[in-house]
């Protein structure tokens, strides 16, 4: 071990392995249940192994009828595929103006951004509900149960925060290139697409990637504004989830695999981006 | 990108004003698309959830919600007759015991991830695994786990105990919220850990200090101000936790269980007693402002010259 490993030691070699150990136990244990019972038969789950007896994708190949998976996946998708585009636009425009210019009520817009990121969703959602279901009634448009409600309920949470990200980022980057750009003449607009807009991609990936879990993660809103047709994967998982109790044979061998497709997406996702989004986690302070 | 979570002490002196000449043409419209979204739907629906909690609403005024009796704090009263107190207390307790655990799990974590050795990639992969699962995910597993025939019982030898309803529903509830939240600690601290200078475990390491006074005296204190926002923010989080309890639990909530999320929640879409379920809320939001409020004062949200990065 090198000079610089042994002074930034912080523990002695047996408690450090022994606390590695119980961690990594504690979050792979129940995992590795989870992956195992998935790959198991319901039958099997059902007699309380956890080693398979015999191994196979059965599971995995029943939730696409048993569960109305793929409708909540396809929704999903789409609602939360559109959040992510449109919130990372909008935040960086807005991170923008908020970062390069002073005007009175800056602060305060920057401290309502962080601010609300916590306000409870339990409290959004009825007045939001009632507005939406009133724009039926006064101006005869269908919003509630429909994906464009969703849509803009989440558009509007995730935007604080991928704002924020954007905030975050834009404050690193140096002025010289658009003073450079403006004194040509260009636009706030070209300076926007032609340099703020390449220059921050890894930011704007991270803003968009939160975005997308943010709806993808819901189950409050989607609840309450989806009918069955509209329904993102999180609520066919709840609603899997509960029609189990009471039923003749459970069924959690498919549960737990139903689980494991709606989060495969966001691990997905997390491999790929890693790096980034640890960064845009601590900086957030959101998740 | 972790500058904004510095502990307010450590804040630079203020910048002086920069007026250069790019801020004579300032493009405030830029700010509209996003900010009318803000403002229709979340600053029209808060005003609104105000309003709301005055009135007497519910499904047979819902149509015609405009016109729905006045009835001023009628309804804060009956949230107090209807467990307002009771969940306001669950929640509370809840969020504190899940804090106040997850801090020492997550130090611990970011202390043992801290040097660098073969498998340590590995190892920060695994304890980032329960925070990347979706909550709904996480929920809907332990959820199945924790049936009365499922795998816990089985292990345990405790057939047939129910974990997800009666008075241990309550302890499930903390336990997988620990489960769940502790890596938010861990990277938080891990964000604090790397900010010591390696001087600082020079110092120490000449010094002779044993791995305990270094570690309790020179390094968890740079993990003060980091560990205290995170401890806000976890807290907020487990507040405003609806996902896991409607998952874990379903709705309505059981007694021991019933959060203020679950409660506002089945007020509204459950009894339909709109107004009632809005004064809960209402409740709910002051509940969060405090911690809300200190986290506000401590996170620097001023710093405007280029080059801040650290």
């Amino acid at each position: 071990m090198s000079a610089h490993a042994e002074a930034t030691r912080l523990l002695p070699r047996p408690l450090l392995v022994t606390i590695t150990v119980l961690l990594c136990a504690m979050v792979l244990v129940p995992l590795s249940y989870i992956v195992l019972a998935s790959l198991n038969s319901d039958v099997g789950v059902a007699a309380g192994e956890f080693w398979p007896s015999s191994f196979g994708l059965g599971s995995y190949s029943k939730i696409w009828t048993t569960a109305d998976l793929s409708t909540g996946i396809v929704n999903s998708l789409i609602v939360c595929g559109c959040t992510a585009v449109f919130s990372a636009l909008l935040g960086t425009t807005t991170a923008y103006v908020l970062v390069r210019y002073r005007f009175r009520g800056r602060l305060t817009i920057l401290r309502g951004l962080v601010g609300l990121q916590s306000i409870p969703g339990t409290l959004m959602l009825l007045p939001v509900f009632v507005l939406f279901s009133s724009a039926g009634n006064y101006l005869g448009l269908t919003v509630v149960g429909t994906r464009w409600g969703l849509f803009v309920a989440y558009l509007t949470f995730a935007l604080p925060f991928s704002t924020w990200v954007m905030v975050t980022y834009l404050r690193g980057l140096p002025r010289e290139l658009e003073e450079a750009a403006r004194t040509e003449g260009a636009s706030t607009l070209v300076i926007l697409r032609r340099i703020i807009f390449p220059l921050s991609l890894p930011a704007i990936v991270v803003a968009a990637i939160f975005a997308f879990l943010l709806g993808w993660n819901d189950v409050l809103f989607a609840s309450v504004l989806t009918r069955p047709e509209t329904q993102t994967a999180a609520v066919a998982l709840q609603i899997f989830g509960s029609s189990q109790e009471g039923g003749a044979v459970p069924v959690y061998s498919q549960m737990m695999a139903a689980a494991l497709v709606c989060a495969a997406p966001v691990v997905i996702l997390y491999l790929i981006f890693q790096r980034y989004l640890v960064g845009g986690l601590t900086a957030g302070g959101v998740k | 990108m972790t500058t904004l979570l510095r502990a307010p002490q450590k804040a630079a002196p203020k910048e002086p004003r920069r007026r250069g000449a790019t801020e004579r043409q300032r493009p405030l419209w830029l700010l509209t698309p996003g900010g009318l979204l803000m403002v229709v739907v979340i600053l029209i629906p808060l005003v609104l959830a105000l309003w709301i909690s005055l009135i007497d609403l519910d499904q047979y005024t819902l149509r015609r919600w405009v016109e729905a009796p006045f009835i001023g704090l009628a309804n804060y009263a009956e949230s107090l007759d209807s467990g307002l107190l009771h969940s306001v207390w669950i929640s509370v307790s809840f969020a504190v015991l899940a804090t106040a655990a997850t801090v020492p799990i997550g130090i611990a974590a970011a202390v043992v991830t801290q040097n660098a050795y073969r498998g340590r990639g590995v190892v920060r992969a695994v304890f980032l695994i329960p925070y990347v699962l979706p909550s709904f995910v996480v929920a809907s597993v332990w959820r199945t786990m924790l049936q009365p025939d499922g795998i816990v019982n089985r292990i345990l030898g405790t057939d047939g105990t129910l974990w997800l309803n009666g008075p241990k529903s309550y302890w499930t509830l903390v336990l997988v919220e620990i489960w769940a939240a502790w890596p938010f600690i861990y990277l938080m601290a891990l964000a604090g850990l790397q900010s010591v200078d390696h001087e600082v475990h020079e110092a120490s390491a000449v010094d002779g200090a044993g791995w305990w006074p270094k570690l309790t005296r020179v390094i968890l204190p740079y993990l003060r101000g980091p560990v205290l926002l995170a401890c806000l923010l976890a807290t907020l989080n487990h507040i405003n936790n609806f996902t896991l309890p409607f998952v874990l639990f379903g709705a309505p909530a059981p007694d021991d269980v019933n959060v203020m999320p679950m409660l506002v929640y089945v007020t509204s879409f459950q009894s339909l007693r709109f107004g009632l379920s809005a004064a809960m809320a209402v409740v709910s939001l002051i509940l969060v402002l405090i911690p809300l409020f200190v986290y506000l004062r401590a996170v620097r949200l001023d710093v405007h010259d280029e080059g801040v990065r650290r």
